[in-house]
C-alpha cells in the first residue's frame, strides 16, 4: 500500500502535462472548430501531416523551430481541405474528417518512401525541441507547480499560452463573438454582414494549426524522430477530451489532462506492480476512468447549435 | 422492395462488368507474369507491421538484400495489410517463381504452413514461427531465436554496471534499479525480458528490475514516458523491447542522462552516448543463411532451426562509445557468461514463469 | 392482363437466376455473371410486358443517373492516382493493370475475405448513421464478437447448423450488450456515444489479449499468443463445397453478409421502428413532437449497431481464421466507416463499397507483389475516391461554373453582335 501512495509525487503531475500536451492541444483546436460550427473528427490526420512535416524540415534545414512552424503550417494547410470541403463543397463534416484520416496515413507513408527510401520511421533529426527545455527563474522554484508549469520544453509553453489566448479569442474579441455566431446562429451573423463561410474557414484553420503543433510536438519536441502510428488515435482522444469538456477550451483542457493523469498514473501503476494482474488491464484504466468520468462528473453539455449543420447561401455574385 | 431490387441487381451489374472486363484481360496479364526472369527471386512477406519497424521485418529484408547482392538474386518484399494478406501473399510470392519465400512474424505460421501446402516445390520459412515437425509439410522450416540469450548477456551487463560499478560513469547512479520498456507482451518479448532479468538477477541479486508494458509498438511518447516513470523510480539502466515505441524510451534515457540498451539490432546511433550496448537478435544472418542453404541446395524443412548462442545469432553489440568505460571486470563477466551459455552450463529462462519474474 | 398472373414465375425465376450468378461469382466462376444478367433482363422482360416501355424507361433512367456521380468521382480518382504515380516515378498503367487484374481476377477470392468483415462493420456504423449516431467503436464491438465465437467454437459441441446458428445469435447479442453501458449513458446521461463507444473499443482490444492467452495455446508453449482452433463442426461453409473450383478459403459470410444488408434494409424502410429511426436521425426535436420516443428508439438503435459490428467478429472467426490471434490489427471497425460513408449510409450501398474497399485491398497487395510499388498509393486514392463520391456538391458547383462561363461567352458574343 504504502508503494501506492508513492505513486502520488509531483513526477506523477510533471509526467501528466507532458502526456496530455498532445491532446490538449488538438482538443482546443477542434473545440474552436466546432464553435464555429464545423464538426472536426480529423484531427488525428492533421496530427500526423504535422508530425510528419515538422521532421522533414527539421531535418533538412537542421533547424527544429523551421520545423516547428513547417509543422504547424502542414497542419493549417490540410485542414484548408477541410475548409474547403464542408463549407465550400457542403460535404458532409464526418466524412470529411473520414478522408482526411485515411488520406494522411497515405501521403505520410507514400512520402516516407520517396523521401527515406522505407516506411516506419525516418531518420533522427540533428537536434529537437527537447533539448531546449527551459526553467523559468523564480516560479519554477515554486513546489510541484513550479516543475508542473515553469520547468517545460517550448511547445508545452506554448500550449499554456494558446489555452489562454484561445479563450481570449473566444470570449473577448470580435472575431470570436462571430465565429461562435457562425457555430450558433449563422443566419443572423450572415444578415449583420458577416461571412459565415470566412468563419467557419478560420475556425478549421485555426484547429488544422493547433493539431498540427500537437504533431510537431510529438515527433520534434518530444522524440526526435517521426513513426508512422505514433499519433497512437490521439487525435481521437483529443475529439473525446472535446466533447467531455463540453465544447469549452478550459473544458477541454481539463478533460485532456485528466486523460494524461490517468494514462502516466496506469505506468506507475505497472511498475510499483501493486496489483498481480495482467498489464493490460493498467493500459485499460484510462480509457475506463475516462468513461466513468464521462458517465459520473460531466454534466449535460451540447455542442453549439449549428455544429455540422450545412449552411449554404446564395450569393448573386458568386 | 421493387426500388430495393433495381438498386440492388443495376450495382451488381456495374461492379460484374469490371469483373467480366478485367478476366477478358487475364490471358494479357499472364504472359506479362510469365516474361523471362533473370535472376532468381527470393521473397518475404511482412506482417502487419510492415517495413520501417527497426526490427524483424527491415533486419529479414536486410538478409534477403544481402543475399541478392552475394548470389545475385533478385529480392522483392510485399507488406501485408490484414491477416487475410497472409496466405496470397506467401502463395502470390511463390507463384511469381520465387525460390525461397520468408513468412515474418509469428502469427504468419498458420499461413506459412497453408502456402507451403499449396506450393509444395517452393521453399518457405518463417522468422519467429514455430512449425509442428510431426505434421508441417517439408518444404517448410520455422526460425526461431534464442532471444532470452541476448537478454540474458545484456542482463548480465546491466546488473554489475548499476550498482557495482556506477562510479565508471556518471550516467549511473547508486540506486539499484533497472527497467524494461516492453512493446506489446507477445513471445519474442517476453523471452528477451525473461532472460533480461535471469542476467540481472544472476549477478546482482538484490536488484529492482522494473518493468512497463505499452501495448505498442509504435508510440514514441508512449516510450519516453515508461522510461520516465522507471528512472523517477531511480533506473539507471533501460533496456527497451518495444521496437519504434522503444526509440522514445532511448530518447529519454538520454535526454535523463542515463543508459540505455537496445534491442534486436546495434542500435548505437539512436544515442551514441547514452548506449551501452545492444541485445541483437540474429534474424538478418538467419534470413542470409536460410537462402545460402537455399542457393546451396541444403535446404531442409519441416522442422525449425533455433539460432542462439552457438550460431552466433545472439549475443550483445560492441559497447562503441562505453568500451573505454566499462570495466574489465564486466567484460571478464559478459565472456564467462557468454561461454556457460554456449556450453550449456547456464540456460537462460524462455519465460516470465522461469524466470520467477512477476512482472 | 393475362401476364400479372405470372408475376411470381417471373420474380422467382429471376431470384434464383441471381442467387446462382451470385454464388458462381463468390466462387469465382466469372461466368456467373451472365445468370445475373439474366436475372434482370427476366425481371425488366415482366415489366415491359407488364407496363410498357415508358414506365421501364424512367424505372431505369434515374438509376443510372444515380450511378453517374460514384462512376465519374471513382474514374477521377484514378486519374489523379495516375498522375501522383507519374510524377513520383511509377508507371501508373502497370500498377492499374496489378491492381484491377489483382483485386477483380487473380485475388478476387481475398477481395471477398476483405470485404466480408466490412459490410458488417459498415452495416453497424449506416445503421447508427441513420439514427444520427457514430458507432466509432464498432471496432470493439468486433472484438467481442471474435471473443464469443471462439469461446463458443471451442466449447459448443451441438449439431452443425444448430451450433453455428447458436454462436452467431450468442455473439451478435453479446456484441450488443456490449454497448449496452454506452447505450444507457447516452439516454441516461446525455454522455456522447463517440467518447464512450470509442473507449469501449480500446478496452476491447486490450480484453481481446488477456482473452487470447486464456484460451489455450499448444502444450510446448512456443506459439502461445493463438487461441486453441475451434471445432471442426463450428466452421462455416464455403463456396468450394458447392462448386469445386471456388477458392478454398471463401466462405459464405459475405451471403450472410448481403442477407442482413437485405435485413436492415427492410428493417430502415418498412417497419415503423425504422421510420422512427430515421426521424430521429433527421430532427430530434421535430420526432419528439411526433411522439417518438427518442430514448428508447436510441438505446435500441445503439445495441442493433452492436449486434451488426459483433457478426463481423463471428464471421470472421467461425468462417476464416477458425481461431483468434493477438495484436490482430483488424482495423475493421475503422474502415467500416469509410464504407457506410461512401454507401451514404444505405444498407445495400454498403455491401458494393465493402466490395470496392476489398478489391482495392486485395489488388493493391497484388500490386505491390507484383510490380513494388508501394501500397500506400491505393490508400491515397481510396481518399480521393471518397471524397470525389460523397461531395455531390462538387458537380453541381462545377456545373453552375461552366454555365456561368459558357453564359458570359455567349452574352459577349451577342454584344459582339
Amino acid at each position: 500500500m504504502e508503494a501506492f501512495f508513492a505513486i502520488f509525487n509531483t513526477d506523477l503531475l510533471v509526467a501528466t502535462i507532458r502526456l496530455s500536451t498532445p491532446i490538449t492541444l488538438a482538443a482546443v483546436g477542434a473545440t474552436i472548430c466546432e464553435k464555429s460550427g464545423i464538426v472536426n473528427i480529423a484531427m488525428e490526420g492533421m496530427m500526423i501531416m504535422g508530425a510528419f512535416f515538422a521532421v522533414i524540415i527539421a531535418y533538412y534545414t537542421g533547424n527544429p523551430w523551421l520545423g516547428l512552424v513547417g509543422g504547424v503550417a502542414a497542419g493549417g494547410i490540410f485542414s484548408l481541405v477541410h475548409a474547403v470541403a464542408t463549407v465550400t463543397f457542403h460535404l458532409d463534416h464526418v466524412v470529411s474528417g473520414a478522408v482526411l484520416n485515411i488520406l494522411s496515413f497515405g501521403i505520410v507513408r507514400y512520402l516516407m518512401v520517396l523521401f527515406f527510401g522505407h516506411p516506419g520511421t525516418t531518420d533522427p533529426i540533428p537536434v529537437g525541441l527537447g533539448g531546449y527545455q527551459f526553467a523559468i527563474p523564480g516560479l519554477s522554484k515554486i513546489p510541484v507547480l513550479g516543475p508542473m508549469f515553469f520547468n517545460q520544453t517550448p511547445i508545452i509553453y506554448m500550449s499554456f499560452i494558446l489555452i489562454v489566448g484561445a479563450l481570449f479569442f473566444l470570449k473577448k474579441t470580435k472575431v470570436g463573438l462571430h465565429l461562435r455566431a457562425a457555430g450558433e446562429h449563422p443566419l443572423a451573423l450572415e444578415t449583420i454582414g458577416v461571412s459565415v463561410y470566412k468563419m467557419r474557414y478560420l475556425g478549421v484553420v485555426i484547429s488544422g494549426l493547433f493539431s498540427g503543433l500537437a504533431g510537431a510536438y510529438l515527433s520534434i519536441e518530444n522524440a526526435v524522430s517521426f513513426t508512422e502510428g505514433m499519433s497512437n488515435g490521439r487525435g481521437f482522444i483529443a475529439l473525446a477530451a472535446m466533447i467531455s469538456g463540453g465544447w469549452t477550451a478550459l473544458g477541454s483542457f481539463a478533460a485532456a489532462l485528466f486523460f494524461g493523469f490517468a494514462d502516466a498514473f496506469q505506468i506507475r501503476m505497472q511498475i510499483f506492480k501493486v496489483l498481480p494482474i495482467p498489464a493490460e488491464i493498467f493500459i485499460i484504466f484510462p480509457y475506463i476512468a475516462t468513461v466513468i468520468a464521462v458517465a459520473g462528473l460531466v454534466k449535460k453539455s451540447r455542442p453549439p447549435r449549428a455544429d455540422g449543420i450545412d449552411f449554404m447561401i446564395e450569393r448573386e455574385d458568386g | 422492395m421493387n426500388k430495393v431490387f433495381k438498386t440492388l441487381t443495376l450495382l451488381i451489374v456495374v461492379t460484374l462488368v469490371f469483373g467480366v472486363v478485367f478476366s477478358s484481360c487475364k490471358k494479357k496479364e499472364e504472359v506479362v507474369e510469365a516474361a523471362p526472369v533473370a535472376k532468381p527471386i527470393v521473397a518475404m512477406a511482412t506482417d502487419t507491421g510492415g517495413l520501417g519497424d527497426k526490427s524483424f521485418n527491415d533486419g529479414s529484408f536486410q538478409g534477403l538484400k544481402d543475399a541478392a547482392v552475394d548470389f545475385n538474386l533478385d529480392a522483392r518484399v510485399v507488406e501485408s495489410k490484414q491477416q487475410t494478406d497472409y496466405v496470397p501473399n506467401l502463395s502470390g510470392l511463390a507463384e511469381d517463381g520465387a525460390e525461397v519465400v520468408f513468412g515474418v512474424g509469428f502469427l504468419m505460421a498458420d499461413a506459412l504452413l497453408e502456402a507451403a501446402a499449396n506450393n509444395p516445390d517452393t521453399a518457405f520459412a518463417g522468422i519467429d514461427v514455430w512449425i509442428d515437425p510431426s505434421s508441417a509439410p517439408k518444404n517448410v522450416q520455422g526460425l526461431l531465436f534464442k532471444e532470452q540469450e541476448s537478454g540474458y548477456i545484456a542482463g548480465v551487463v546491466a546488473g554489475l554496471l548499476t550498482k557495482e560499478h556506477a562510479s565508471v560513469s556518471d550516467r549511473l547512479n547508486d540506486d539499484n534499479v533497472v527497467g524494461m520498456v516492453l512493446g506489446m507482451d507477445i513471445p519474442p518479448v517476453e523471452r528477451f525480458q525473461a532472460g533480461f532479468y535471469a542476467g540481472v538477477k544472476s549477478v546482482n541479486p538484490d536488484c529492482t528490475v522494473l518493468s512497463v508494458v505499452t501495448g505498442t509498438f509504435t508510440d514514441q511518447a508512449k516510450g519516453k514516458e515508461s522510461a520516465l516513470a522507471m528512472i523517477e523510480q531511480g533506473a539507471d539502466i533501460i533496456f527497451q523491447i518495444a521496437g519504434l515505441t522503444g526509440l522514445g524510451a532511448l530518447n529519454a534515457a538520454d535526454e535523463a542522462g542515463i543508459a540505455g540498451i537496445g534491442v534486436d539490432v546495434d542500435q548505437y546511433a539512436v544515442a551514441p552516448d547514452a548506449i551501452i550496448t545492444s541485445a541483437v537478435k540474429g534474424i538478418t544472418q538467419a534470413s542470409y543463411l536460410t537462402i545460402k542453404d537455399v542457393v546451396d541446395g541444403k535446404f531442409v524443412g519441416g522442422d525449425n532451426k533455433v539460432f542462439g548462442i552457438n550460431e552466433g545469432a545472439t549475443g550483445i553489440a560492441p559497447y562503441h562509445n562505453w568500451n573505454n568505460i566499462i570495466p574489465g571486470v564486466v567484460k571478464d563477466a559478459v565472456d564467462k557468461a557468454t561461454a556457460d551459455l554456449k556450453s550449456g552450463k547456464v540456460v537462460a529462462p524462455a519465460s516470465r514463469a522461469e524466470a520467477g519474474y512477476e512482472g | 392482363m393475362q401476364i400479372t398472373k405470372l408475376k411470381p414465375v417471373f420474380y422467382v425465376l429471376a431470384v434464383i437466376s441471381g442467387i446462382v450468378g451470385i454464388v458462381m461469382y463468390f466462387s469465382s466462376i466469372f461466368s456467373g455473371f451472365f445468370f445475373i444478367l439474366l436475372a434482370l433482363i427476366i425481371y425488366y422482360l415482366y415489366r415491359l410486358l407488364a407496363t410498357d416501355l415508358k414506365t421501364v424507361k424512367s424505372d431505369i433512367i434515374p438509376l443510372l443517373k444515380n450511378l453517374l456521380i460514384p462512376l465519374i468521382g471513382m474514374s477521377s480518382a484514378i486519374i489523379i492516382g495516375a498522375i501522383i504515380m507519374a510524377l513520383t516515378g511509377y508507371d501508373p498503367i502497370k500498377a492499374y493493370k496489378a491492381l484491377f487484374y489483382g483485386g477483380f481476377v487473380k485475388n478476387w477470392s481475398i477481395s471477398i475475405l476483405n470485404a466480408t468483415p466490412l459490410v458488417f462493420t459498415g452495416l453497424s456504423i449506416a445503421f447508427a448513421f441513420k439514427a444520427g449516431l457514430f458507432n466509432i467503436g464498432a471496432e470493439g464491438q468486433y472484438y467481442i464478437g471474435a471473443m464469443v465465437a471462439t469461446f463458443l467454437g471451442i466449447t459448443f459441441n451441438l449439431p452443425p447448423v444448430l451450433s453455428l446458428f447458436l454462436i452467431f445469435i450468442i455473439g451478435g447479442l453479446l456484441a450488443a450488450a456490449y454497448n449496452f453501458i454506452p447505450a444507457l449513458l447516452k439516454v441516461k446521461t446525455g454522455a456522447h456515444e463517440v467518447i464512450t463507444t470509442m473507449m469501449f473499443a480500446h478496452i476491447a482490444k486490450y480484453l481481446s489479449s488477456i482473452f487470447v492467452r486464456g484460451m489455450g495455446g499448444d502444450s510446448a508453449g512456443l506459439h502461445p499468443y493463438v487461441t486453441d482452433p475451434i471445432l471442426d463442426t463450428n466452421w462455416l461453409m464455403r463456396f468450394k463445397s458447392i462448386f469445386p473450383s471456388a477458392n478454398y478459403r471463401v466462405h459464405i459470410g459475405i451471403l450472410i453478409g448481403i442477407g442482413m444488408a437485405l435485413l436492415v434494409n427492410y428493417i430502415l424502410y418498412k417497419t415503423t421502428f425504422g421510420y422512427e429511426i430515421r426521424a430521429i436521425g433527421q430532427n430530434k426535436d421535430a420526432a419528439r413532437g411526433q411522439g417518438i420516443s427518442v430514448g428508447k428508439n436510441i438505446f435500441i438503435a445503439l445495441l442493433f449497431a452492436g449486434f451488426l459490428a459483433g457478426f463481423a467478429g463471428v464471421t470472421q472467426v467461425v468462417g476464416l481464421d477458425h481461431k483468434m490471434y493477438e495484436n490482430l490489427n483488424a482495423g475493421y471497425g475503422w474502415n467500416g466507416i469509410s464504407v457506410a460513408l461512401l454507401a451514404a449510409n444505405h444498407p445495400i450501398g454498403v455491401i458494393f463499397t465493402a466490395l470496392l474497399w476489398g478489391v482495392l485491398d486485395a489488388g493493391g497487395q497484388y500490386m505491390t507483389r507484383t510490380t513494388q510499388i508501394p501500397n500506400s498509393i491505393v490508400e491515397i486514392i481510396k481518399g480521393i475516391m471518397l471524397f470525389l463520391i460523397v461531395a455531390r456538391y462538387i458537380y453541381s458547383w462545377l456545373g453552375n461554373r461552366i454555365k456561368r462561363k459558357l453564359g458570359t461567352r455567349i452574352k459577349k458574343s451577342g454584344g459582339a453582335k
